[in-house]
């Protein structure tokens, strides 16, 4: 077994310095190293996408990505989504459109969610199915998920 | 007469939103113990096989390996199932399909326990194996499990059958197919296992039946269930597939032998190999109706695959029986139901229970019988559709709550509504429109089924709701504290719902059956009905008057002009707190064996449903324009619940309708999410309509009734319809991939050419 290695990587805002093992994913590193239990693991081959964060600011599958990989990085997961106790716009939306059910894929679908807002703040209804398409969800149906993001589009596009 | 509630009845999001949003909801696979051991599971990788011998001392031997443990390690008894017993734990002497645990590795990593799996050594004598449930029928088949290959045969038999197709002026029959489905929750089967200074044993699962896991667990160890506690963590969906504790087993041995924490985790892969799914059925069924519409008779053959082990095989079988006949009165019927074993992966309770598998059956002839008539297929249904006056198949009629003849007639007016869309079909495409219809029964439909609810009250007027069924998801514990905070005048966020310990929450059966909100509601609301009379009786006391005129709310009771607390009537009365204890207990009777005739039901729920469809005839590809689906669920107790749970319905059966399927090759074959195709988001109908129909209960909570699984029943159904209609062949096999359309439109165009020349 190779040594591990060091990596320095910015997680939610902070500065994390970590030795990791050259085989262990970023979900792995977050789940069982950094605590952060938040970002869910349905599939562990990046077919479901309940382990979305943001690398960089765009989602990834973080199953599919190793730790090392994300050296020099910054990684936001749902934790490091609200701040000082208030909901981020998509948080609320998602509450309030009846969008969680089980609650396994929301984290996923919601980081997957701000990355789609964030390249594209205006997205038709087709935009973002297709955007979530990534995200696996067998509670919801997706309709009222679907709704939630325009939704949230809506308020971030307000300036909120 | 409307009352009007303060609390139910109102749309509200549910109580754990919040912290799921944030990611803080704690699943079970969040928490892990100091000293804590992974348990990796050896599986069979043959369809059939006596074990010879198994070696595991160079397993033992590896790096990090704290235990292998194999049968002859269990302490009590080594069998499980949710209702019927005959799976092995760990299999002993035969394994009886590939994907059968034989031997668990508990190692300090998972690695170092994935790799020891590897170490042991198996002897495996392979046998004849059977996968095709019609080939087990034959009389030189394999034996696929010990006792015969018939595990279950339910009947149903009313009125004279050959007398009723003697008045038939049109019958029409076929042979249906519908696909092995997998549950496919987002999060894998998990499950961790502690033991403390006492050596009682405390469970944390994700598990559709906390109570279950307890009984099995202390029955492998030859506990007492008393030393057993069982939290279900936040759990991340079950639709059926979590009411088998085996990761719970296979981590308390672990933990038994080892002292030592142990957890279990499936992965994707194991979860797709190992877990029970919903039975795929074979179904032959002929259906006759006279010169005026009316059916008047049905004849049934349905034969669905249990696998390797029956474990619910009998309780579906009997459901997809007992529900032949749908939502329409037929004097005549025979109707046999086989739950025939075979070596494949064991099918059990999933979302429909072996409903969507007879009502495809069944609308599908329905809709070709008023082709023949040259009736529309609404009018069909109409003229044959139950009311309070008509038996269904088990010979029960139900008083009130019945509302299918006013939704036949909103789908008549919908799919007038659609009918100009068929005009507007682009080049290389061809549109339809299909209708499905669906009754189920609510709750076990083999025996008696009781809830029970301890619900109690605090002093600061807030109030804790102990009852055993657990969320999942769907709700349900949201819908209870609005149960309780309705009948104890308090507001929602006073009342806390304890449905997960073991050592707090009454056994109330699993979480199934769409049995919570009826069963559950009805325990909450009668142990809340019994506190509040209490409460309401110490109150006229002190104010002098009668307890019906004194009001209690928000923590207080008054009458008049007089006030006081609950603190204060609690404190001149030296109590602390009210607690009471209520059941619901329907009064059913199981249908008899020889015939299907009983009461088996508390209560019905029915669904209509109707899709506009475009099929793409270069590939087969069906795409869901419009899709209504019309509901009755007595009425609401949380309106974002219910909306809810009927969009996941209706896409699950989307999937059942057009992608899902799981193939067999040894064992399981398409065992990732690449391979195996549940609904994306891509797939949601272009615009989906949901129409909660409110036709209140006289028995169920507040005039609810149980309808997470009606609102997947017909989806097939319908689909399958629609498909037929725009394809003008019918779709007898699910599920609809644009391969199977395909050739179904090839072999369309082939008989016309053949015709023409």
């Amino acid at each position: 077994m190779s040594r591990p290695r060091k990596i320095r990587v910015t997680i939610n805002g902070r500065k994390v310095e970590a030795a990791v093992a050259p085989n262990q994913t970023l979900a792995e590193f977050l789940r069982c190293h950094l605590s952060l239990t938040g970002t869910k693991e349905g599939c562990d081959t990046g077919d479901c996408g309940a382990c979305t964060v943001l690398l960089d600011g765009k989602a990834v599958n973080s199953c599919l990505v190793l730790a090392v990989e994300t050296h020099g990085g910054s990684v936001t997961t749902i934790e490091g989504l609200s701040s000082d106790g208030e909901l981020h716009p998509l948080q609320q939306v998602f509450i309030d459109n009846g969008t969680v059910q089980c609650g396994f894929c929301t984290p996923g679908m919601i980081l997957g969610a701000k990355a789609l807002l964030d390249e594209n703040p205006n997205p038709s209804e087709e935009d973002i199915r297709l955007g979530l398409a990534g995200n696996l969800c067998r509670c919801t149906g997706y309709v009222n998920i679907v709704k939630a993001v325009g939704a949230a589009a809506k308020v971030l596009r307000g300036g909120k | 007469m409307s009352v009007a509630y303060q609390v139910v009845g109102k749309p509200m999001p549910r109580t754990d939103a919040q912290s799921k949003v944030l990611g803080q909801a704690q699943y079970t696979d969040d928490l892990s113990l100091p000293r804590m051991l992974f348990v990796k599971v050896l599986r069979s990788p043959h369809p059939h096989a006596r074990i010879r011998a198994i070696k595991t001392s160079a397993a033992q031997k590896q790096p990090g390996i704290v235990a292998v443990l194999t049968a002859k390690d269990i302490p009590g008894e080594n069998s499980m199932g949710p209702i019927i017993k005959d799976q092995q734990i760990l299999c002993a002497d035969l394994v009886r399909y590939a994907g059968d645990a034989v031997a668990l590795v508990a190692g300090e990593t998972e690695q170092a326990a994935e790799v020891a799996l590897e170490r042991i050594e198996v002897d495996y004598e392979e046998l004849p194996f059977v996968f095709d449930p019609l080939k087990a029928l034959e009389p030189d088949a394999p034996v696929a499990h010990e006792g015969g290959n018939i595990g279950t045969h339910m009947k149903v038999r009313r009125g004279d059958i050959e007398a009723g197709f003697g008045q038939a002026a049109a019958v029409v029959e076929a042979r249906f197919i519908t696909p092995r489905v997998e549950h496919a929750y987002i999060e894998p089967e998990v499950a961790l296992v502690s033991l403390d200074a006492q050596g009682d044993v405390s469970v944390w699962s994700s598990t559709q039946y906390a109570h279950l896991d307890r009984e099995e667990v202390a029955r492998m160890l030859a506990l007492p269930q008393s030393r057993v506690r069982v939290r279900q963590m936040v759990t991340g969906g079950g639709f059926g597939g979590k009411l088998n504790p085996h990761a719970q087993c296979y981590a308390a041995l672990v933990a038994w032998k080892t002292g030592r924490p142990a957890k279990v985790h499936y992965h994707r892969d194991e979860s797709l190999i190992a877990s029970y799914k919903a039975h795929p059925y074979v179904i032959d069924m002929k259906l006759g109706a006279d010169r005026e519409g009316r059916l008047t008779a049905i004849d049934a053959r349905l034969v669905g695959n249990t696998g390797a082990y029956l474990c619910q095989g009998r309780a579906v079988i009997t459901k997809s029986v007992t529900h032949v006949s749908g939502v329409y009165y037929i004097p005549n019927i025979k109707a046999d139901a086989y739950a025939v074993h075979t070596n494949t992966v064991p099918c059990g309770a999933m979302r429909g229970y072996g409903v969507p598998q007879v009502a495809f059956a069944l609308e599908s002839l329905i809709d070709e019988l008023a082709d023949r008539l040259g009736l529309e297929p609404l009018e069909l249904r109409m003229r044959n559709a139950l009311d309070t006056t008509l038996p269904n198949a088990t010979g029960q009629i139900m008083p009130a709550s019945i509302p299918v003849k006013e939704m036949l007639a909103r789908a008549k007016t919908s799919v007038e509504s659609l009918r100009p869309l068929l005009k507007e079909t682009p080049p290389g495409r061809k549109r339809g429109i299909g209708v499905g219809c669906s009754s189920r029964g609510i709750g076990s439909i083999r025996k008696a089924s009781r809830s029970t609810a301890v619900v109690s009250l605090h002093p600061d007027g807030s109030a804790t709701v102990a009852c055993g069924h657990v969320d999942l998801g769907q709700g349900s514990d949201t819908m209870m504290a609005q149960v309780a905070a309705e009948e104890l005048g308090l507001d929602v966020d006073r009342v806390r719902v304890i449905t997960n310990d073991t050592a707090i929450s009454p056994d109330c059966e699993s979480t199934s059956a769409s049995r919570v909100t009826y069963l559950s509601g009805n325990a909450v609301r009668f142990a809340a009905a019994k506190i509040k009379t209490r409460v309401l009786d110490l109150a006229a006391r002190e104010f002098d008057c009668a307890a019906d005129e004194v009001k209690m709310r928000n923590g207080a009771v008054a009458h008049r002009e007089q006030g006081l607390s609950l603190a204060a009537l609690f404190g001149k009365n030296t109590m602390h707190i009210i607690t009471e204890v209520a059941e619901h207990l329907p009064a059913t009777t199981p249908p008899d064996p020889e015939t299907g005739q009983g009461k088996p039901a508390g209560t019905y729920n029915f669904n209509v449903h109707i899709a506009l469809v475009e099929v793409d005839e270069g590939t087969g590809k069906v795409e869901t324009l419009k899709y209504l689906a019309m509901g009755d669920v007595g009425k609401m107790l949380n309106p974002m619940v219910v909306e809810g749970q009927m969009h996941g319905g209706m896409m699950m059966g989307m999937g059942f309708a057009l992608s899902e399927e799981v193939k067999i090759d040894c064992g399981v074959a398409n065992s990732t999410f690449a391979t195996y195709l549940i609904p994306t988001a891509c797939d949601v109908p272009r615009e989906l309509i949901v129409d909660v129909i409110e036709d209140a209960e006289p028995t169920g909570p507040f005039g609810a009734k149980g309808f997470s699984e009606g609102s997947l029943d017909p989806v097939g159904a319908t689909m399958a319809n629609a498909v037929s209609n725009a394809i003008g062949v019918r779709v007898t096999q699910l599920p609809m991939t644009g391969e199977r359309i395909h050739q179904l439109l090839r072999r369309r165009g082939e008989a016309v050419l053949k015709a023409v020349n």
